[in-house]
């Protein structure tokens, strides 16, 4: 056990980067991601049907393959077409797009259950139909969906582990190589996972903050 | 010159005819009230004349214009017609005071400090102000429903629609939201109100127009119509609803 302390002490500064890495492509995808949903989202909705079913298109693609596939079509797959991405890069754009569709499926099971007759109330007042997205649908979706949401972004944290396999220097990828150096896989694999553990309670204990704030009578979520 | 006026509007879904040729003509600080059985096209009438669903032939003459011609920019149309749904449809993000200042922040281009006075002003007349900062589900059905009169009416609305205000409530809550409608007519503010109560209907009309199967059957005063009418479909109508209550 000394010694894989030791060892953890001494590849520090690499483990520290890895988490960093982590830590920002899970930002980054979330943010994205969210932004991505909603933008989805909103094309899901749009009175034009091509927009719609193209939107749908994307999303079913998106939940019905493994995120793995796009990340290793991107990243070994395009420089057969003469397009180089960096790892990082290739995780921005995969995850992105996979999280997007996610996110977009949970706003549209909420949207399902917004009263219909506060739209049509929204639209008798005079508002457009952008108008009635930003103002009625929006607020109520993502309130309803909070808890899905907040869900993916765990799932995001999860997820960057992956990305270790077209070579991201992760947080996992840092203990694979302590692992691979000092042959101790299973104390390397607990004490990620332990970490794993610990960012998750911190984000759910943030997220159920975040519920309690924005959480209004007669909202169920 | 008719602040509305309906010439011949038909609307069909699919292959059923719903109304059939309505006429019909609303004058500024009158008030109307459209009776009938269920079923009859009162609901539709009132929502195809702010083209919530589109006529499928027919004018609708509107301050002169039709508005059903193409070009015709019917969101402004629309935020001059107050509208007030039988389910209340209130935003139920919102609250009481966010309800109604939002049309007037984002369509009336109101300041916040201005919409939120005229809020409170249209929320006093209701006796809701001492409500602003609950959220619909805190509400009674009652004061739901006179939240989105005040809503509607924050607007300043040339017109107010009422679809069945009052047949979502229990007879209690019935009182309080006629009582508020009643203040609106003797006010002499121009409402089209499509309803099954007759007592609702006998306090906030100057007529009654009742429909049957898509047209209109007769117009005429309360009295005559409830109580002393020629037309033995309208004498049973108004029997059963007079007796249901």
């Amino acid at each position: 056990m000394a010694a894989f302390l030791n060892d953890l002490i001494a590849y520090w500064p690499q483990i520290l980067a890895g988490l960093k890495n982590t830590a920002l492509l899970m930002v980054i995808m979330s943010a994205t991601g969210f932004f991505g949903g909603i933008a989805a989202f909103y094309l899901s909705l749009s009175k034009s049907r091509a927009a719609r079913t193209w939107t749908e298109r994307y999303i079913s693609f998106f939940i019905g393959t493994p995120l793995l596939v796009h990340l290793f079509l991107m990243y070994y797959g395009l420089p057969e077409l003469g397009i180089h991405l960096s790892a990082f890069t290739v995780s921005v754009i995969g995850f992105t797009l996979n999280v997007s569709a996610y996110n977009a499926r949970y706003l549209m099971t909420a949207y399902h259950g917004l009263e219909k007759t506060e739209l049509e109330a929204a639209r008798a007042q005079g508002f457009t139909h952008t108008e009635i997205f930003r103002f009625i649908i929006l607020p109520q979706a993502i309130r309803l969906s909070v808890p899905s949401l907040t869900n993916q972004i765990i799932q995001n944290l999860k997820d960057t582990s992956v990305a270790f396999l077209i070579q991201y220097h992760d947080f996992f990828a840092q203990m694979q190589e302590i692992a691979s150096t000092n042959f101790q896989f299973f104390k390397a694999y607990m004490t990620a996972g332990g970490v794993y553990l610990a960012l998750v309670s911190i984000i759910v204990l943030a997220a159920r903050k975040l519920e309690r704030h924005i959480s209004l009578p007669g909202f169920q979520t | 010159m008719a602040l509305i006026e309906v010439r011949n509007l038909v609307k069909k879904f699919d292959d059923k005819d719903v109304l059939k040729g309505i006429n019909l003509e609303l004058h500024e600080g009158q008030s109307k009230v459209v009776m009938g059985a269920s079923g009859c096209g009162k609901s539709t009438l009132l929502r195809c004349l702010n083209l919530l669903i589109q006529p499928t032939s027919g004018e609708i003459i509107f301050k002169g214009e039709d508005i059903t011609r193409s070009g015709v920019d019917i969101r402004k149309v629309r935020e001059d017609i107050g509208f007030v749904f039988q389910h209340f449809a209130l935003y139920r993000h919102l609250t009481v005071e966010d309800n109604v200042t939002l049309g007037l922040r984002k369509l009336k281009k109101m300041k916040t400090k201005e919409a939120v006075e005229k809020a409170l002003y249209e929320l006093e007349r209701v006796d809701m102000v001492d409500h602003r900062d609950k959220y619909p589900a805190q509400l009674s059905g009652g004061q739901k429903q006179r939240v989105a009169i005040v809503r509607a009416l924050a607007m300043d609305p040339a017109v107010l629609f009422l679809d069945e205000p009052t047949s979502a409530l229990d007879p209690k809550m019935s009182r309080e939201v006629v009582t508020v409608i009643n203040k609106l007519f003797l006010d002499n503010i121009t409402m089209l109100c499509v309803t099954h109560d007759p007592f609702l209907a006998k306090y906030i009309s100057d007529s009654i127009v009742f429909m049957d199967e898509g047209i209109v059957v007769a117009e005429d005063i309360a009295e005559r119509l409830f109580y002393d009418h020629e037309d033995p479909r309208i004498r049973e109508f108004f029997m059963s609803v007079i007796d249901h209550r």
